[in-house]
């Protein structure tokens, strides 16, 4: 109950009086303000309730198991731009893990990994962006879990999806409005990038789901977590 | 001890470094008015010019002047606001105003970006976690774990790469056949990993991890020191907060460019602001002198 009642305070006061609190002082950079706590903020109730939740010991190690390889593929691929494992890993928690799990491996990935490759502005919005696909796996992984050609389709949008919520991102850094004209010449410099990322997804979940499910599936039945 | 140039600073408490961080951050990010970015972004160069040798600083530098220009030259291509067309490209035309807005844009984007390279050389992974440790346990033992993790798993690869190089992995050239050896590997990481991860569990569980009364270790101390720079650092950024928010350092580049206005008020806000960019720089003075007196006497 007492969760419920921290998620809706946060939700109903506390996002709209900063976001107000913001556009008031920053008049001319408002909507970069209003997307920057949008980002940050949407995190909090989902920390709150991983962290609310009854968990146990192995699911915790589990989980940080998960986000270190993610964190461990983006090295182990460095050999090729923008071609790595990162959002297949964030998916498989997610389907095998709980969406919270799930958000909680696609947010840490990005905080890491950031504390190697390097902080900056762009650190909330990798949080949220890769978050939010670790969150809408678990959510429907009822249907992609043995659906091959869905999980697949899922795959190629939570690239298209990422790609798109970063060049959202540029466009309000620039502009500090949404410049629908710099908005489309991002996305078009971004294509090849686009394309990698889903290709990439594709190809790495194609590849892990098989193996990543039976380990996962053994542990679950092997130590009941 | 080329890494550990600012002394002074990084051993403040991690609470008055953090909110030191964002304030600063904030006031860059969000704010438009020039004079406040560029002091800003002298701090920030300062700061980053103590910790780091010449030669990283002048190397950085080399890379964002041209990127500095290139954003200021660039902006124009999308906003053809302004009432001062310089000349007309393919019709539209290229505004003074676009240009010196992109040049703005060009000196926050700066700003952020030392500031940013200063946090993530101060704010360690410790002091992050001390932070964060007693609001969400969970999730800070998730972190410190994954963090330990990836250097362990970086070992663990290059064994088994190694391992299963010499046993004829790797042998034949191209890209298809270079990450199916990749992923082979990978999926030998897998499997070890998360064994390994239940047997941890298993000894966390022995050990009673989850039980109450757990007490954290951590080697920060709130000193006077703390307490005052703390103060400081607020009442500056709540003097800057007010003349943003009361509009009295607004600065617009569309239709045209408002004069840099140079009242009492706005004086008291650019000089505030430029204390609080330049606090790293004044605590570390002070060390040295606070040092100097010290030595004299003795």
């Amino acid at each position: 109950m007492s969760k419920k009642i921290i998620k809706l305070t946060i939700l109903c006061l506390v996002i709209p009086l900063v976001v107000v609190l913001g556009v008031v002082i920053f008049n001319d950079r408002a909507y970069s303000w209003v997307y920057m706590c949008v980002a940050v903020l949407s995190c909090i109730p989902l920390f709150i309730s991983f962290e609310k939740r009854k968990s146990n010991t192995t699911l915790l190690v589990v989980l940080a198991v998960m986000i270190a390889l993610s964190v461990a593929g983006r090295f182990i691929f460095s050999f090729l731009p923008h071609f790595k494992p990162v959002t297949a890993m964030v998916v498989i928690t997610g389907i095998y893990l709980g969406y919270e799990c799930g958000f909680v491996c696609g947010a840490f990935t990005a905080v890491i990994s950031n504390f190697i490759f390097g902080q900056g502005p762009w650190t909330p919005f990798q949080m949220f962006s890769w978050g939010i696909i670790g969150l809408i796996a678990g959510l429907i992984s009822k249907y992609i879990i043995d659906n091959k050609i869905l999980l697949l389709i899922y795959a190629g949008l939570s690239g298209i999806l990422y790609s798109l919520l970063m060049d959202v991102w540029t466009t309000f850094w620039y502009d500090g409005t949404f410049n629908v004209l710099r908005f489309f010449a991002n996305v078009a410099t971004a294509f090849p990038v686009t394309v990698s990322y889903v290709v990439s997804n594709i190809i790495f979940l194609l590849v892990l789901i098989k193996p990543f499910g039976e380990k996962l599936k053994r542990l679950k039945t092997k130590y009941g977590i | 001890m080329e890494d550990n140039k600012l002394n002074s600073f990084s051993s403040l408490h991690p609470l008055v470094l953090i909110v030191y961080f964002v304030t600063i951050l904030v006031v860059s990010m969000f704010s438009t008015n020039p004079v406040l970015l560029f002091l800003s972004l002298v701090g920030g160069m300062m700061f980053f010019g103590m910790m780091n040798s010449r030669k990283a600083f002048f190397t950085d530098l080399a890379f964002y002047i041209p990127m500095f220009f290139l954003i200021a030259i660039i902006n124009p291509l999308f906003s053809h606001n302004g009432v001062t067309p310089l000349f007309f490209m393919n019709g539209n035309p290229v505004t003074l105003e676009a240009i010196l807005y992109g040049g703005n844009i060009a000196l926050m984007l700066m700003a952020v970006v030392y500031w940013c390279k200063c946090y993530s050389k101060i704010m360690t992974t410790d002091k992050f976690l001390y932070l964060f440790g007693k609001v969400i346990p969970k999730l800070s033992l998730v972190l410190s774990m994954a963090l330990r993790f990836i250097p362990l798993f970086r070992e663990k690869h290059r064994e088994f790469r190694m391992v299963q190089g010499a046993s004829g992995l790797y042998d034949q050239k191209g890209f298809v056949n270079k990450i199916m050896c990749e992923l082979k590997v990978f999926s030998a990481l897998v499997t070890w990993s998360l064994e390994n991860s239940v047997d941890t569990a298993s000894s966390m569980k022995a050990r009673g991890y989850g039980l109450k009364g757990r007490t954290h270790f951590s080697m920060y101390k709130f000193r006077k020191r703390d307490g005052i720079i703390l103060a400081v650092n607020l009442l500056l950024f709540s003097v800057v907060a007010f003349g943003m928010g009361g509009g009295f350092v607004d600065f617009s580049f569309y239709p045209y460019v408002t004069e840099i206005e140079t009242g009492a008020v706005q004086i008291v806000v650019y000089i505030s602001l430029g204390v609080m960019s330049l606090l790293p720089f004044f605590t570390e003075l002070w060390e040295v002198i606070v040092w100097k007196y010290s030595m004299s006497k003795i």
